[in-house]
């Protein structure tokens, strides 16, 4: 009898191999183990063996066919073995001599009631299938536990296994292995071309994932808004990130001030980010390039500076505007940062004030960030990115090696609206105003 | 029923008597003076000498069985050895005026007769005959073995050649003139005229009448001499012989040289017991055998006993009755009165007769009593016989040496070849013809009346999409007819008989326009004798000649049973090849007529090894396959049955062809192609099965694929198994009944070679177990075309919508089992 050989499986999700080329000729001879084929999957290419010893009466393949793995690509045999019942193109059960007619059985013949008969008891208990439906299910991938027989005493007989196998959707070789091993039923559909079940799909209607694994919620509008937002900021938009550090020296010793001034008197509180936020504003008024929208079309400069800065919710992400930033002193800066952070976190914010903003600002310092890449809030060309502040060397003023403290600082921009060095020459006047600060 | 014997009731009913003239008994008087006017001195030794080497070999074989050495040698010899000692005279007498034209045949006590033949013999050929017939023999295999160390004549080699060839026969050797086949019981020697001993008792009987027939029909010299047993006269297939034998029409029908009776003396060696039964006062009637030839015929069939116990009493009987054959007056029957001093087998204790009578006996011994007259004759002295005795015991001692040593005599190597004997069982040879004449015919082939009648038949029985009526369409018994003439216009050794076979033209017209060609001696009516009809064609097959023998109703294979279970089937592979079987026996398979003429007996036939068997069910595979049987050697049965004789030929579109061709025996045939399940046939259920699928199509959309076994021994399974690969599903359908069908064995071949493709086991639909009932009731013996569809229903595939009616559950199954029905 002869043996096919047919494309090896790759594991558990690879469908189809490219056929790369056959290392004999038809007619040669070989023996089991001599190497027979290659092939490739997508990530690596293999050589085949042949599986037994003979003559390679035929193939089905040529070099760059795209093969489903698990189907016939040849046969090995003796001279003058019948090799028409290995064609992949003709094996399948539909495309039998008969074609219209087994349809019509399989669509029209019922099970029939059987007599009675003796050892009716026992029979019950024993699984009846003729030879040629065993093997009939074995080579189309049918489970027949689960068939009632339909011929003499309740026998699982050929045409059982067939309309078994009509009822089943289209799959792909791998699909139908898959599911034969792993006790598995197919889907009815699945997500290969036009609708055939592939592998992936049996995966996925496993029994094997617990529901206990995940919790599923759906989204609240405001994270759909985000989504949104962020997404079309990245694919809509030309950003990229400058980073540098700012000597943190000054701030930190006004910060010290403050906290030392509020904890004696009922004074205002003025925090790192105000501080930094502040310089921020001071730096804008004189990069009036970097305080614009992009529009598309046109660049919209603004005079004042609405400052959005962003603030973590229970809700999520929200980014409150301080208008006119530029008209207030420091700590009446600080006292409106206060209040607008309050309300937004509270939920009592005015909408009108969640718009609006011409540069923003977002903190992660608190988190010991040193770097990020804040995403742009278009329309608006760039946003700032302020880090935790670490101890860095440097050379002091008295010219030894000593430690001081310095903040990051992350400056996004649309480089659509605006270039690589006006955007650096603006962080680096953010950092000379912190350096600045009285 | 020769229209030209006319009964006239004037005669047939006048009062008459029936007058028997007086059978001589014992008549022999002459002295030994006497007879020295016919025979010289040394041919008087010579039947002394002859006597002797018979004596000693059958007392060394006694030996041998009872003490396990003859004279030191030792041998053990488990198998039969029936001898016939005191029987000497009888034997040498016979083969005495006998040459090697003349036959004989023998019984399971024939060592005697063998050499007694083969010394006549061998004293009468000259030197280069008998040279070359010893080197031709199995290529010299056997004259090796004597060859080494001989300084003697020819003669005398030839004598040491014909102990060890039949000793080594005995004890199964390879060298055995039968290479060990036969045994003591069916040694035979063709190149001497010593032909078959037959294990059966009177087996020979029938046999022999077709070797006289053989002679008389291709005139051939010689007489053929049957030596069976006075108990056989008790047996069927005896006296079917002397009735055959006997015919009127040999003498009063046949013509020109063929006129005159048959060249047979059936020579009884009456040693008056049949194994411990006495024949004369217990088991026979007859008184003394000699009498049953004046039953017989006018002529008392020239019957006469004679003392078997005088050796010159016996060859005086044989000139007198060897020019009765001469004048074509035979056949001849011989009451032989001899007796054994021997028991039947070396393990018989004589419990059956007396002391005295074997003592008795022993006082008359033939050899003792012979010895004295040659002494007192002056021929020869006590020395000179004491010198004979002396050089036949070194004889006897010599052939026991060579061929009782399994190194020099080595028997067949079966575990070289274990298929060894499956050589000799068929010959598979293919002749045209058995002899080199002009054929004997009446007309040309083209001027037979039927020849010209079947040219207006349509060969393929559907023209322009119409059936062609029965009447203008060639059918089965045209193409058996078609076939059997050709043969008998090219093979002019080929003869037919049987019942009814001449001017009736064969019961079922098959023969019809055969008697216009043919005379007597080839086509003749024989009695109704089923058991002579086949013994007589099985004798005339061994002579080499072709030969179709007929019973009319394969019912009637009882009545034929040894002759061809035991005989038909056997002698080529018990000769080890030397013997062929070129007999095609026709039988016919009835309906409509009852219990006992409407069986269906192939199962019986293919059961028994070494024949040949064949059931056409068309016409094409009815002239092909007899073609093929009648140009074949092996002995083939051949089926045909009586209800589709007139079936015209609906399977092979061409037609049947005019010219000759062959079907090869052994091969089913795919009468029609499908898909679904496989239906295979022997017999005319072949159209049941195409009944059957007409109807699975038209109402169940079911293909069938329906296979035509046509031959059942030998059978070639492959088509049927890529049949069932294809379909996983087969139904098998005959007449026969059902219980131990052949259609068992093929459905277990064919479970065993397709298992893994089947999708149901194979399922035998043969007749009730029963007898054959009334015509009105056979639909419900025979298979029908519902009997299929319900068996398939049942234990195949359900069929949708289908009701059965008859009933093939297992339940049932189990219950006809429990009851034998």
């Amino acid at each position: 009898m002869a043996t096919p050989v047919i494309m090896p499986r790759q594991g558990q999700s690879v469908e189809s191999c490219i056929f790369s080329e056959w290392f004999v000729k038809i007619g040669d001879e070989v023996k089991q183990g001599d190497l027979l084929f290659s092939y490739e999957t997508d990530k690596a290419a293999f050589e085949a063996e042949a599986p037994e010893d003979g003559i390679l009466l035929t193939t089905y393949a040529d070099p760059g066919d795209a093969i489903p793995v698990l189907q016939n690509i040849g046969v090995i045999g003796q001279t003058g073995e019948e090799t028409e019942g290995f064609n992949p193109d003709t094996s399948d059960i539909e495309s039998s001599s008969d074609t219209n007619h087994q349809e019509e059985i399989v669509t029209e013949i019922k099970a029939v009631k059987q007599e009675d008969s003796i050892g009716a008891t026992s029979s019950s208990l024993v699984l009846k299938i003729s030879p040629r439906a065993r093997k009939a299910a074995e080579s189309l991938h049918i489970n027949y536990t689960g068939i009632s027989g339909s011929g003499p005493e309740g026998r699982i007989i050929e045409k059982d296994i067939v309309a078994k196998y009509n009822e089943i959707p289209k799959a792909t070789p791998l699909a139908k292995s898959i599911s034969y091993e792993d006790h598995v039923d197919l889907p009815e559909t699945g997500s290969g071309t036009g609708g055939k079940v592939i592998a992936q799909d049996v995966k996925n209607t496993f029994p094997g994932i617990s529901d206990e694994e995940f919790e599923e919620n759906k989204i609240t509008n405001i994270r759909r808004i985000i989504a949104e937002n962020m997404l079309a900021s990245l694919q809509n938009t030309a950003q990229l990130t400058l980073h540098t550090t700012a000597d943190a020296r000054a701030i930190k010793r006004i910060r010290a001030e403050y906290k030392k001034a509020v904890s004696e008197t009922d004074g205002t509180n003025v925090t790192i980010n105000d501080l930094v936020c502040y310089a921020t504003v001071k730096a804008l008024m004189f990069h009036t390039d970097v305080n614009a929208h992009f529009t598309g079309e046109a660049i919209r400069k603004f005079k004042n500076i609405h400052l959005g800065f962003a603030v973590d919710t229970e809700r999520g992400l929200m980014v409150p505007t301080l208008r006119n930033a530029n008209h207030l002193k420091l700590e009446g800066f600080a006292a409106q940062m206060k209040t607008l952070a309050f309300k937004a976190q509270s939920g009592k914010i005015d909408p009108e004030l969640l718009t609006g903003a011409t540069f923003t600002i977002t903190n992660l310092g608190a988190f010991g960030i040193e770097m990020f890449t804040p995403v742009l809030n278009p329309p608006q060309v760039a946003i700032l990115g302020i880090n935790t502040i670490t101890m860095q060397p440097s050379v002091l003023e008295d010219g030894s090696f000593g430690f001081i403290p310095r903040i990051g600082l992350s400056l996004t921009f649309d480089h659509r609206a605006l270039d690589g060095a006006p955007a650096a020459d603006f962080l680096q006047s953010v950092r000379k105003e912190i350096e600045k600060l009285k | 029923m020769p229209k030209n014997e006319f009964i006239d009731p004037a005669v047939v009913r006048k009062p008459n008597q029936i007058t028997f003239d007086p059978i001589p008994v014992n008549q022999y008087d002459k002295t030994i003076e006497d007879e020295k006017i016919n025979f010289s001195k040394v041919e008087l030794l010579n039947i002394y000498r002859d006597m002797k080497i018979i004596r000693e070999f059958e007392s060394m074989l006694n030996l041998i069985k009872t003490t396990g050495e003859y004279n030191s040698i030792p041998y053990n010899h488990p198998g039969p050895a029936h001898l016939s000692i005191g029987q000497e005279a009888a034997a040498v007498g016979m083969a005495y005026l006998l040459n090697e034209n003349d036959f004989i045949f023998g019984s399971h006590r024939s060592h005697g007769e063998i050499l007694a033949k083969g010394l006549s013999v061998i004293e009468k050929m000259d030197d280069d005959n008998l040279m070359s017939i010893m080197q031709g023999y199995f290529n010299g295999a056997c004259l090796k073995v004597v060859e080494k160390g001989h300084s003697g004549s020819v003669k005398e080699l030839a004598v040491d050649f014909l102990l060890y060839g039949t000793l080594a026969e005995v004890f199964g050797k390879e060298n055995g003139f039968n290479k060990g086949m036969g045994g003591s019981m069916h040694a035979f020697f063709i190149p001497f005229g010593i032909y078959p001993n037959n294990a059966i008792v009177g087996g020979s009987g029938d046999i022999s009448v077709g070797a006289a027939l053989y002679k008389k029909v291709n005139q051939k010299n010689g007489v053929v001499v049957a030596n069976i047993g006075d108990a056989s006269m008790g047996c069927g297939p005896v006296w079917e012989a002397i009735s055959f034998a006997t015919m009127d029409q040999f003498t009063q029908l046949w013509e020109n040289e063929f006129k005159g009776g048959l060249p047979l003396i059936f020579n009884f060696m009456n040693n008056q017991y049949g194994m411990g039964g006495q024949t004369c006062g217990e088991t026979m009637g007859y008184n003394m055998l000699a009498r049953v030839g004046a039953g017989v015929n006018p002529d008392q069939m020239h019957a006469e006993r004679v003392d078997g116990y005088n050796p010159l009493a016996v060859i005086d009987a044989y000139k007198r009755k060897l020019q009765v054959i001469k004048e074509k007056k035979g056949p001849v029957l011989l009451d032989t009165l001899t007796y054994r001093i021997s028991g039947h087998s070396p393990s018989d204790a004589s419990s059956y007769r007396s002391k005295e009578e074997i003592e008795a006996w022993e006082q008359e011994d033939s050899i003792i009593d012979f010895g004295n007259k040659l002494m007192g004759g002056g021929m020869t002295d006590q020395g000179g016989l004491e010198t004979l005795h002396t050089g036949i015991v070194k004889m006897v001692e010599k052939s026991l040496k060579l061929a009782g040593d399994d190194q020099i005599s080595p028997r067949l190597d079966l575990e070289k070849d274990p298929n060894a004997i499956s050589h000799y069982m068929f010959s598979n040879i293919k002749e045209d013809k058995m002899d080199d004449r002009k054929p004997q015919t009446n007309h040309s082939l083209e001027e037979n009346p039927r020849v010209q009648q079947l040219k207006k038949k349509e060969r393929f029985g559907i023209v322009d999409g119409k059936p062609v009526p029965k009447i203008k369409a060639y059918n089965i018994r045209d193409g058996i007819f078609e076939a059997i003439i050709d043969r008998y216009y090219k093979d002019p050794t080929l003869v037919a008989f049987g019942e009814e076979n001449r001017d009736w033209g064969g019961a079922f017209a098959v023969y019809r326009g055969l008697t216009e060609a043919l005379p007597y001696n080839r086509l003749f009516n024989s009695s109704i004798s089923e058991g002579a009809i086949v013994g007589a064609a099985v004798g005339y097959g061994i002579c080499g000649g072709r030969v179709i023998p007929e019973l009319m109703y394969c019912d009637f294979l009882g009545r034929a049973g040894d002759e061809i279970f035991n005989q038909l089937s056997k002698w080529q592979a018990m000769s080890g090849g030397l013997i062929k079987m070129p007999v095609v026996l026709r039988v016919s398979v009835g309906s409509k007529y009852g219990a006992q003429h409407s069986q269906d007996w192939t199962s019986i036939v293919a059961h028994i090894p070494g024949l040949k068997t064949v059931f056409p069910a068309s016409p094409y595979d009815a002239k092909g396959l007899m073609n093929a049987a009648l140009q074949g050697t092996d002995p083939v049965v051949f089926f045909e049955s009586q209800r589709i004789y007139d079936m015209p030929e609906l399977f092979h579109k061409e037609g049947v062809p005019a010219d000759y061709y062959e079907v090869k025996i052994g091969e089913p045939d795919i009468k029609r192609e499908g898909a679904d399940i496989t239906i295979l046939t022997i017999g005319a259920t072949l159209y049941k099965a195409v009944d059957a699928a007409d109807t699975l199509k038209q109402k169940y959309g079911i293909s069938a694929e329906i296979i035509d076994a046509r031959s059942i021994v030998p059978f070639n399974y492959e088509k049927v198994i890529d049949s069932v690969r294809k379909t996983g599903r087969i139904i098998l359908v005959s007449d026969a009944c059902e219980r131990g069908s052949i259609l068992k064995d093929m459905a277990a071949n064919i479970t065993e070679l397709t298992f893994d493709y089947l999708d149901a086991p194979p399922i035998v639909v043969g007749s009730r177990n029963w007898i054959t009932p009334p015509y009105e009731m056979e639909k419900y013996f025979f298979p029908e075309e519902s009997w299929i569809i319900d068996a398939i229903h049942t234990k195949i595939l359900p069929l949708e919508g289908h009701k059965v009616a008859h009933d093939f559950t297992n339940r049932e199954k189990l219950d006809r089992a429990i009851k034998g029905v």
